[in-house]
């Protein structure tokens, strides 16, 4: 077993240009292109089909090779030991929960259909995505309304999701995520939300990409915060 | 199971080298103790391993515990069977909670330490006194703010208690959303200040502020601007020759002589071997969950319950700082930007004492905040797809903020961390159960903060504020504070500890990290538990080490209370 601190990196960045599917079946990809592409739709910018989330999936679904890049993006970590195991067994059972989804999506479709969801118009595919998930599409965010999910963690990790849970999270990770992983293609989920993301992985290890200048640049602590200026304080 | 060839008897024996057990690493061994430091998880170096990738560090157990390798379970009461939850899954590794925090670095109050004092006997909690005063800790929290880095304003927080020093290097600059923070403050009459932070702002000591990504909170930082036991206790413990380090090495047992004292542990080798270390001292320095945990599994004829647990009292009160928050929407041109000061921006220590009128004890040191990075940022009621999710987040990445705290839980004795009797971790040994139901006056106080915040969110101009209260009861953990369930105190009969933290039924085993706070305190908790961990590692290094004991004369915690108006 090679320690954490020493895993290798096989030099292996996922190519921009590629879409050989590594884990999903033709059907399958193509399935879950066209449902990530319900989750983030294409309108007046780019969603989740042009940031090819759907290899961002199957290249995360492929084994334990596309887990974590490494620190400058040059390729991902080879783990192995006790992590390596975890992993092996989480990915399996992801695998499966994609798997089962896709039959599950076609089954709804063709129930209430007559065809695989992906011949679908897409508000047939949000129809049958909204009896999947068991409750309406979400509506826009207004002064009043439902405001669910209380709790917020730091991390947000993959064990336990259905297979709609799933689909959510990993097409954001796809969206918005590091185009190393094989998503986010050109960077186009950082520029529809405004957000300067670093050229590569690289450029955040050495100074060479930085938000400073999105700081408050001309400021004066005693402006802000006017006890500073207070005679009677100790 | 294979084993390995005993390695020769040390000094002291540090298990888990974090925030605690690096401190203590630091101190010792510039004392010229000879030490071997046993941590669990690797030993990554920042450098070659460290980087602004939110997948890796947010969404996949990089620096996390892993819960298929450490799994928690948790429940509410007894009546309940604990289910698997990924809870306070603090980062195992060389630095260990000081490798993936924002390094909020806020001092404790002089009230912290004397809230049994000071409100009596509340029905359904533990309230206690610490054994120690704000005084007794002043001058470590000066010695950890400059050996370690924190960036702070002077004069700048109306509340602060006596400081021996001044920070030693300046504040970041405040954040668009630190300034609507600062002025809506400004607006109500509220003393806001830059929250302290663990990094250099300034050339420091050999340190450069050069990483302005802003992958801060949950990253670790590849430059050494933000300060880590991992990039800097630990290498100047390692400088004086004296340290040993021993990463990925998993410790399941402290082993006990026939006369009771512990001789020193048990531990899986990273090539999977068992080996046994003995010790002149052990300090358990795993986090308050996991030290716990080691002393229940540290069974034997002489301490039946676990180690050091005549008491019964080993797990009990715990606190975990549940994290609550308002989320403000603007919909104004100004953007406040989603990603630069990540976490950490300026707060407000003017309701942090106890005001009766508000119909509970306590109090809380509030912070404003951006609401994260692109993957993960989310508020409460976030649209999760279609066309309104998308739009979400176009309008309202960039203009977001929130406004929260971390909960000053109060102790309650039913609240604990023990043996979960079904769900084992990757070794096979029993996961940690925690046992977690808040207090009445946690609601009280929670809904009193947040409403707060949602005022000043109103005033800093929000199209719509979303408070987050203490809904259920049930803690999440998502602040990775813990403590409590390992109580210092004077009474052997309701306490492990002294005011050493040395066990009060093993005189060489001593516990440094959070797990000895009696009461949680309503700040970010690490700065507490490095100026702790240095306390008791001075005495060991100049007390214990020479074959002396002291005890600190109690009932002073008058004079600090006085010091502070």
């Amino acid at each position: 077993m090679t320690s954490m601190a020493d895993w290798p990196v096989v030099p292996a960045p996922v190519d921009p240009g590629s879409d050989d599917r590594l884990f999903f079946d033709n059907h399958e990809w193509d399935t879950i292109e066209a449902a990530t592409a319900r989750i983030i739709p294409t309108d007046y910018d780019p969603g989740a089909r042009e940031a090819r989330a759907v290899r961002f999936i199957d290249r995360y679904l492929s084994g334990i090779g596309y887990v974590y890049a490494a620190a400058d993006g040059s390729g991902f970590l080879q783990m192995s030991g006790r992590l390596a195991d975890a992993w092996r067994a989480r990915i399996a059972d992801l695998g499966e929960t994609y798997c089962q989804g896709v039959r599950e999506l076609d089954t709804i479709a063709r129930e209430r259909f007559g065809v695989d969801f992906v011949s679908l118009r897409e508000s047939h595919q949000d129809a049958v995505l909204e009896q999947l998930s068991g409750s309406s599409k979400p509506a826009p965010v207004g002064l009043t309304g439902e405001d669910g999910n209380p709790t917020i963690q730091v991390y947000a990790f993959d064990d336990g999701l259905t297979f709609f849970d799933a689909l959510v999270a990993h097409t954001r990770q796809g969206f918005y995520g590091d185009p190393v992983y094989g998503g986010n293609r050109d960077r186009v989920g950082w520029t529809v939300i405004g957000f300067p993301g670093p050229e590569s992985l690289r450029d955040t290890m050495d100074g060479t990409y930085s938000v400073r200048e999105y700081y408050v640049q001309d400021y004066d602590w005693r402006d802000l915060i006017p006890y500073l200026r207070g005679a009677g304080r100790s | 199971m294979e084993y390995a060839r005993k390695p020769d008897p040390v000094d002291v024996l540090i298990v888990g080298m974090g925030a605690s057990g690096g401190t203590a690493a630091k101190v010792l061994c510039e004392a010229g103790l000879k030490v071997v430091g046993l941590e669990r998880g690797p030993w990554l170096r920042p450098r070659e391993h460290f980087s602004g990738d939110e997948i890796k560090f947010l969404n996949r157990t990089y620096l996390w515990s892993d819960p298929r390798v450490n799994p928690r379970t948790v429940r509410m009461d007894q009546n309940e069977t604990a289910v698997p939850t990924p809870f306070s899954m603090v980062p195992q590794m060389v630095g260990g909670g000081t490798v993936h925090w924002a390094g909020w670095l806020p001092r404790p109050r002089p009230s912290d330490f004397q809230m049994r004092t000071l409100h009596g006997d509340i029905e359904g909690a533990s309230l206690a006194d610490w054994p120690i005063s704000y005084d007794d800790l002043e001058p470590y929290l000066s010695k950890v703010e400059w050996a370690f880095g924190c960036a702070g304003l002077d004069g700048a927080d109306k509340y602060e208690p006596y400081r021996s020093t001044p920070y030693p290097c300046p504040p970041l600059p405040p954040t668009r959303a630190g300034k609507r923070f600062y002025d809506a403050c400004k607006k109500l009459g509220i003393n806001a200040m830059p929250i302290p932070q663990a990094l250099v702002t300034k050339p420091y000591r050999g340190r450069t502020p050069s990483n302005w990504t802003s992958f801060w909170n949950g990253y670790g930082d590849p430059s050494g601007m933000r300060s880590s036991t991992l990039d800097t206790f630990v290498p100047e413990a390692l400088a004086t020759g004296n340290l040993e380090l021993r990463p990925e090495s998993y410790v399941r047992e402290v082993t006990v002589g026939p006369d009771g004292r512990a001789c020193g542990v048990v531990y899986i080798d990273a090539l999977g071997r068992e080996v046994e270390q003995e010790a002149t001292l052990v300090l358990l320095c795993l986090g308050a969950v996991e030290s716990a945990r080691l002393m229940l599994l540290s069974k034997s004829r002489l301490h039946p319950d676990g180690l050091a647990n005549n008491s019964g009292q080993v797990g009990r009160n715990a606190t975990f700082h549940e994290y609550l928050f308002a989320v403000g929407l603007f919909n104004d041109e100004q953007p406040l930007y989603g990603f630069p000061g990540n976490y950490i921006s300026g707060g407000s220590f003017q309701f942090y004492e106890t005001d009766y009128d508000r119909g509970h004890i306590g109090g809380a040191l509030i912070g404003a905040s951006n609401v994260g990075q692109p993957i993960n940022w989310n508020f409460p009621g976030r649209p999760q797809w279609g066309s309104a999710g998308k739009d979400a987040d176009r309008d309202f990445y960039n203009h977001s903020m929130k406004i929260g705290h971390t909960l000053h839980d109060l102790p309650v004795a039913s609240n604990r961390v023990d043996l979960d009797p079904e769900v084992k971790d990757a070794w096979g040994l029993p996961a940690a159960r925690i046992t977690h139901k808040a207090h009445p006056n946690d609601f009280r106080l929670a809904k009193w903060q947040v409403d707060k915040n949602v005022e000043i969110l109103e005033a800093a101009g929000a199209w719509k504020t979303i408070p987050v209260y203490l809904e259920r009861g049930r803690a999440s953990g998502n602040t990775c504070h813990q403590h409590g369930t390992v109580r210092m105190g004077t009474d052997p009969a309701n306490t492990v500890l002294n005011e050493w933290c040395q066990a009060h039924d093993v005189d060489n085993l001593y516990v440094l990290d959070g797990a000895g706070f009696p009461t949680a305190t309503g700040v970010n908790p690490t700065l507490t538990i490095m100026a702790n961990a240095w306390r008791c590692a001075d005495y060991i290094a100049g007390v214990h080490a020479k074959g002396r004991t002291e005890r600190l004369s109690q009932g002073r915690s008058g004079r600090a209370a006085a010091r502070t108006s």
